[in-house]
């Protein structure tokens, strides 16, 4: 299988270690992660709609702070999936695309593709600062949705060169029937 | 910016040692479901039998909630384990073999494929375990142990060896 270029490369293991990363860090800090983002929540009444009644006002914290562990527990899972599709796909498109334009327009939508993980960061850190709804909205619509459609032409693109296109990989061995024929122990033509 | 050269394969006991941990997987996920009832069951036996390690007081709605929240994280760590073992079989032959192609100093190569498989087929396993031994020893016990024996170990060799790795293909790229 041949190797894709080494941006990407780098991209879909930065993607996976940052998956790794995210994951111990929700493993190991939960109540830290907790707390500072109750804390966040706290600094910004506004953004998240606060009346002055606690318990309406708790209920709404607990949901911020839910929805930022979920954007948190997202990151961690779907980096660690992204990035090994970007991996394997980008290896899929080095060795079965034959046009070089069409291999880079394919590296570069699985690389954004690939960074599609990031935006549960957004969505985690949005919560906090912007207020549950606008928060999610702004992640939605400015980073998951531009980034996931970049990995979904980015595959269909892969798969419409499976389906149409030629491929260089494997290479095709010549037919038996037309390759030349030399018996053994007879001369060779000099240019063989 | 270099393309279409090859991946080299890392060694056949690396591509072995991930093969066996998505079979594990597979069997793993195979067996939550076949036999879910005789393992919930089997864990509620062993708990019973270590009253004192549940904390199980002897009434009934107290322990009821114990058993369940105890019987939930046997169950999560399994799930858990069919997850990791999975997605971490598929890590170890995305990064070995980026490592494999990319590290010139056979040093460098040996010490980020050793890390890489160690850490991503050790980890998982942690999962296991865990589930293994909270009918034996409670949820936060357990826990504890195979925080420090495995997971902080094994995690923390994965995530070093990535970092390892990122710099290795950025060293590449700035064509050192």
């Amino acid at each position: 299988m041949r190797r894709p270029p080494l941006v990407v490369v780098l991209v879909a293991v930065a993607v996976i270690a940052l998956g790794e990363a995210s994951g111990a860090i929700i493993g190991a800090l939960r109540p830290a992660v907790a707390r500072w983002a109750a804390a966040q929540v706290a600094a910004r009444p506004q953004a998240h709609g606060f009346t002055g009644s606690a318990e309406y006002d708790d209920e709404v914290r607990d949901r911020a702070v839910f929805a930022t562990e979920a954007g948190l527990s997202f990151l961690h899972t779907h980096a660690e999936g992204m990035g090994l599709v970007a991996f394997f796909a980008s290896t899929l498109v080095a060795s079965v695309v034959a046009h070089r334009r069409l291999r880079a327009l394919l590296y570069g939508l699985l690389t954004a593709g690939a960074l599609f993980p990031v935006g549960y960061l957004v969505y985690a850190v949005a919560v906090l600062t912007r207020g549950r709804e606008d928060g999610i909205a702004l992640a939605e619509t400015w980073v998951l949705t531009p980034l996931g459609v970049a990995a979904i032409l980015g595959l269909a693109g892969l798969a419409v060169s499976l389906m149409w296109g030629a491929p260089t990989w494997p290479p095709t061995p010549p037919i038996r029937s037309e390759a030349p024929r030399h018996s053994r122990g007879a001369p060779r033509p000099p240019n063989s | 910016m270099t393309e279409r050269e090859s991946w080299r394969l890392p060694p056949r006991a690396v591509l072995l040692a991930a093969v066996i941990l998505l079979l594990a997987a597979e069997i793993g996920g195979a067996s939550m479901a076949r036999f879910k009832l005789d393992l919930a069951r089997w864990a509620r036996g062993q708990m019973l039998a270590r009253p004192a390690v549940h904390g199980l007081v002897g009434v009934r709605d107290v322990d009821e909630r114990a058993l369940d929240e105890a019987l939930f994280r046997f169950d999560t760590g399994l799930r858990l384990f069919h997850m990791h073992a999975e997605g971490m079989a598929l890590v170890v032959i995305a990064t070995t073999t980026t490592a494999a192609t990319l590290a010139r100093r056979p040093g460098v190569r040996r010490a980020l494929v050793g890390a890489l498989t160690l850490g991503g087929v050790g980890y998982p396993v942690g999962y296991l375990l865990w589930s293994a031994l909270i009918p034996a020893w409670g949820v936060e016990r357990s826990k504890t142990l195979v925080e420090w024996l495995i997971w902080i170990p094994f995690g923390g060799a994965t995530i070093v060896a990535l970092a390892g790795l990122l710099a290795v293909i950025a060293a590449r790229i700035a064509g050192r």
